[in-house]
C-alpha cells in the first residue's frame, strides 16, 4: 500500500517536473513550442527518471526486508538483455544514419539515438524476463 | 534437471521468502527454480541442499537425456 502510495506520489512529481521543463524551454524559445522529437526526448527522460526512482525503492525495499536485490538469476538475465540489447542498437544506428536527413539538428539526432538505445534496453529486459516465464 | 526444493520447503515449514534470505537470493530465483525454469549455480545448489540438510543430488535431480 506504501508502495503504490509512493508510486502514485512519484507519477504526479514526475507529471509536475514535465510539464515545469516544458513550460521552461517554451518560455526561453518565446512561447515556441517546440517540435515533436524534442518533446519525444523530454517524454523518454522523465520516463527513464520514474524508472530509475521505482527501481531504487525496490531495491531499498528488498534490502529493508533483508532480501538481496541482485543475484546470479538478475546479472544473467541483465547480461543477455545487454547482449540482445547491443546487437538490435547495432540496426537502430544503421537506421538512424540512414534517415540522417530527417533530423532537425545532430544533437536531436545523437540524443535521440542514445535514449532510443536505453530504451531498448530496457524493452529487451522485459523480454528476457518473459521468456524465462514462458520457457 | 528435476528438483525437490518446493517439497523440502514445505517439510522444513520454510516460505519462498524465508528460502531466498537463507541462500542470499530474490524469491523470484526460489520461484523460478520450484518451476524447474532455471538451473543454479553449483554454488546455490549447494547452499539450498545445506538449508534442507541433504545432498546435493537428493535435492536436484539430473536427468541423463
Amino acid at each position: 500500500m506504501k508502495m503504490k502510495k509512493n508510486r502514485i506520489a512519484l507519477l504526479i512529481a514526475s507529471i509536475i517536473l514535465m510539464v515545469v521543463i516544458w513550460g521552461y524551454i517554451s518560455f526561453e524559445n518565446r512561447i515556441q513550442s517546440f517540435n515533436g522529437l524534442q518533446f519525444l526526448i523530454i517524454i523518454l527522460i522523465v520516463v527513464f527518471g520514474i524508472i530509475a526512482i521505482i527501481r531504487e525503492l525496490k531495491k531499498y525495499q528488498e534490502k529493508k526486508n533483508g532480501l538481496v536485490s541482485e543475484d546470479e538469476l538478475s546479472t544473467k538475465m541483465k547480461y543477455k538483455a545487454g547482449y540482445k540489447a547491443y546487437m538490435t542498437s547495432m540496426y537502430m544506428w544503421l537506421f538512424i544514419f540512414l534517415l540522417k536527413d530527417k533530423f532537425p539538428d545532430t544533437e536531436s539526432m545523437l540524443g535521440g539515438g542514445i535514449l532510443l538505445s536505453a530504451l531498448i534496453f530496457f524493452i529487451t529486459k522485459v523480454v528476457v524476463k518473459r521468456d524465462l516465464y514462458e520457457k | 534437471m528435476k528438483n525437490r526444493i518446493k517439497e523440502l520447503r514445505a517439510r522444513e515449514n520454510l516460505t519462498q521468502f524465508d528460502l531466498a534470505k537463507l541462500v542470499d537470493v530474490r524469491r523470484e530465483t526460489i520461484v523460478f527454480l520450484e518451476k524447474g525454469k532455471y538451473n543454479p549455480s553449483l554454488k546455490l545448489a549447494y547452499d539450498i541442499s545445506q538449508v534442507f540438510k541433504s545432498r546435493i543430488e537428493e535435492v536436484f535431480i539430473f536427468e541423463s537425456n
